[in-house]
């Protein structure tokens, strides 16, 4: 007999027909390119920078309201001192992260807020307004004004409250989007306005309070919608491929070419080792490009974001491999791919919202990959910090892949 | 080596309480085609799944080039080659991709592909992809790639399905080559003609059984009529007349029927494989 052909030569030969065979699948390049293309135009077309101050709005202006109460405090004994502080009274004292936007009428305020009218502000300081519903051109040199929480006092507010009247009213105008604890601080607001302004001091001790931040503060430096999308949109492309993969697996389980290629000296575990490098490989490269091509890599993070992306990759093939042996059509494969898939997609969600992960989210096999990506991308850890998750990743790793291999053997053998 | 490329013995095998294959023997000698004649559900098929390894016998020993089958050696594969009955390619590949590849996993690296595409007929489609060729053309690659590594054992399920008669002729006097060259073949097939034509010796196997085995001519004398059919002309109609070879006064009587004016022919009446079949099985070979 002729000298056996070696296991090394057999699996080469086998990665080859993969790589064929998928380079000839329209679809699937299709898909491929598509989803390298939409994921990374999402994340450059995302905000790279986060808002971190409220516009508050007042009407009327207020040098308004100081010019009608000088008579009526100077009436009530009030120093030529006193009017000059509040000649440069400032709402926004020592309010870090307020912003403060005058308007001439509660009505305009109110249409800015609601957003049948856009207010700008010129490079000159100046508050231009345009109907968006007109055909007028924005005006030029001038930024828009985002509004979502206007004050409208009467014009009489200070005299008012200083001469302790009493049935003034004041009205606050908030977007439906803004938050309830918002709208309770502006009343609050409110009401210490009244308290300076009538010369009485609240009726407490007012304590002292520091502020420490737990963790990274991130005051001026707020984690963008973009970073935020970054891990998500690598699993994005690892879901593709998860797609790509098992359709691949499953027309060869559906065509029984898998029996024609067990039939020659190659073996199960030949085949197996094939697929489950070149799934591997092939998200490894994307997720790779991807990461590349959104700017995730720095040269201190290069080595920890590729083995993280390894070990997501090997978790996504043996998902795979699951998958490629359970669907028998597209729509099988798409099923189940959505089904095994959308769960591992959880714990990218918990990046986008404040706070720690719940304790079930911890607990998908995902998690930890996301974890490190996440750590890595936006808070620079080093292998210090992933090292613990990407070990817990590869246990899952071990888990899913028994699993995918278990479901694919039992598959080829029972053909 | 010495002795035959296919050894079988009591052999069976049974997907869970349905045995299939019920300890079946037969042997198939270097340069020599076996037909392996049966009807669908037979257990022909689950026969050959066992031989080139796919299922693990149940129960009994085979043996192919000396080496039992239940090792799954890769020397014994290597010396296989099996065309399936469904036509399992990689449409996505070209026809001489397909036959490199099948070729790489045998660790032949000088393949002449080109050559054995000539062989079937498809030289001038070497670069097409497979997915763009008919059915007939699928078949003669599935021949083509159980060609390829020169084996010394063939396993052919229905070679000549869906193929025209032409085809089907040029790819029986391939597979006659490569008996010619010394590869045992084990051929399972519908077609009588084919099985007739090709096959040394004929295995008839019914519900998991070997009923009979031996040369189709054999079989034909040993289970056929040895009788010869005389048809005349009967004023406006015909009769005919069945007169039993080697015996009692046939002889005479069929030199007076020859002398008639009236003859119209005189037939053998050789019982066909599939009379045989009905006859041994009181069923079809399509059933």
């Amino acid at each position: 007999m002729s000298s056996p052909v070696s296991r090394g030569a057999i699996i080469t030969a086998l990665l080859k027909k993969e790589l064929i065979a998928y380079s000839r699948d329209k679809l699937y390049l299709f898909l491929t390119a598509l989803t390298v293309v939409a994921v990374v135009s999402v994340f450059w077309l995302l905000p790279d920078s986060v808002e971190e101050s409220i516009t508050l709005a007042v009407s009327p202006p207020v040098q308004t309201m100081v010019e009608d109460a000088r008579e009526t405090l100077k009436a009530m004994g009030a120093t030529d001192e006193q009017l000059a502080e509040l000649d440069e009274a400032d709402l926004t004292e020592g309010e870090e992260g307020i912003a403060l936007v005058e308007f001439e009428s509660a009505e305009q305020m109110a249409a800015v807020i609601e957003g049948t009218l856009e207010a700008y502000r010129t490079n000159e300081g100046a508050l231009v307004f345009r109907d968006p519903g007109a055909d007028e051109d924005k005006p030029k040199d001038a930024h828009r004004m985002n509004v979502d929480i206007g004050i409208a006092f009467p014009e009489t507010f200070i005299s008012d409250v200083a001469a302790k009247k009493d049935g003034v009213r004041v009205t606050i105008y908030s977007d439906a989007a803004v938050p309830e604890e918002i709208e309770g601080a502006m009343h609050s607001f409110v009401r210490e306005m009244a308290y300076q302004f009538a010369g009485v001091a609240l009726p407490v001790g007012m304590p002292d309070a520091d502020q420490i931040v737990l963790g990274e503060d991130r005051v001026g430096n707020q984690v963008t919608m973009r970073e935020k999308m970054r891990p998500m949109l690598a699993f994005m492309i690892l879901l593709i491929e998860t797609f790509s993969m098992s359709s691949l697996i499953s027309l060869e389980v559906a065509q029984r070419t898998v029996t024609a290629v067990l039939v020659t000296p190659a073996k199960v575990a030949d085949f197996l080792i094939a697929k489950t490098v070149f799934g591997t490989g092939l998200s490894l490269v994307q997720g790779t490009i991807v990461l590349a091509l959104v700017g995730a890599f720095t040269p201190q993070n290069w080595s920890i974001l590729l083995a993280t992306l390894l070990v997501g990759a090997m978790m996504f093939t043996g998902v795979a491999l699951f998958v490629g042996s359970a669907g028998k059509d597209f729509m099988g494969q798409l099923f189940y791919t959505m089904m095994f898939t959308i769960p591992l997609l959880i714990p990218s969600f918990s990046v986008l919202f404040p706070g720690s992960a719940a304790p079930w989210v911890k607990a998908i096999p995902s998690y930890p990959v996301l974890d490190t990506l996440v750590n890595t991308t936006m808070y620079g850890a080093g292998w210090d910090e992933a090292a613990g998750s990407l070990a817990y990743g590869l246990v899952w790793v071990v888990v899913l892949y028994g699993i995918g291999l278990f479901a694919l053997k039992r598959k080829v053998e029972s053909l | 080596m010495t002795g035959p490329a296919i050894a079988v013995e009591s052999l069976s095998y049974a997907y869970g309480s349905l045995e299939a294959v019920k300890g079946v023997s037969f042997d198939v000698q270097p340069g020599e085609i076996l037909g392996f004649l049966g009807p669908n559900g037979a257990g022909k098929s689950t026969t050959i799944k066992m031989l080139t390894g796919q299922l693990t016998p149940k129960g009994g020993s085979a043996r192919i080039l000396g080496v039992d089958v239940a090792l799954d050696d890769p020397e014994v594969q290597a010396q296989i080659g099996v065309c399936f009955e469904e036509k399992n390619l990689y449409l996505q590949m070209t026809a001489l991709e397909n036959l490199e590849f099948f070729a790489s996993l045998f660790g032949i690296r000088d393949v002449d592909a080109m050559e054995v595409l000539r062989r079937v007929g498809l030289a001038d489609r070497a670069r097409d992809r497979v997915g763009n060729f008919s059915k007939g053309m699928r078949q003669r690659m599935m021949i083509s790639r159980a060609f390829i590594n020169k084996p010394k054992v063939l396993f052919l399920d229905e070679p000549t399905d869906g193929l025209d008669p032409v085809t089907s002729a040029a790819i029986r006097a391939t597979i006659r080559e490569e008996a010619d060259r010394g590869a045992a073949v084990l051929l399972t097939t519908h077609d009588m003609f084919e099985a007739d034509e090709l096959s040394d010796r004929v295995a008839f196997i019914n519900e998991g059984e070997i009923v009979a085995l031996d040369t189709a001519e054999s079989l034909k004398l040993k289970y056929g009529t040895r009788s010869v059919l005389v048809r005349l002309r009967d004023g406006d109609g015909v009769r005919q007349e069945h007169l039993p070879l080697g015996g009692g006064g046939s002889p005479a009587r069929l030199a007076e029927l020859a002398a008639s004016p009236d003859l119209l022919t005189i037939h053998t009446e050789e019982a066909t494989l599939e009379a045989i079949f009905i006859k041994l099985t009181g069923r079809g070979l399509e059933g």
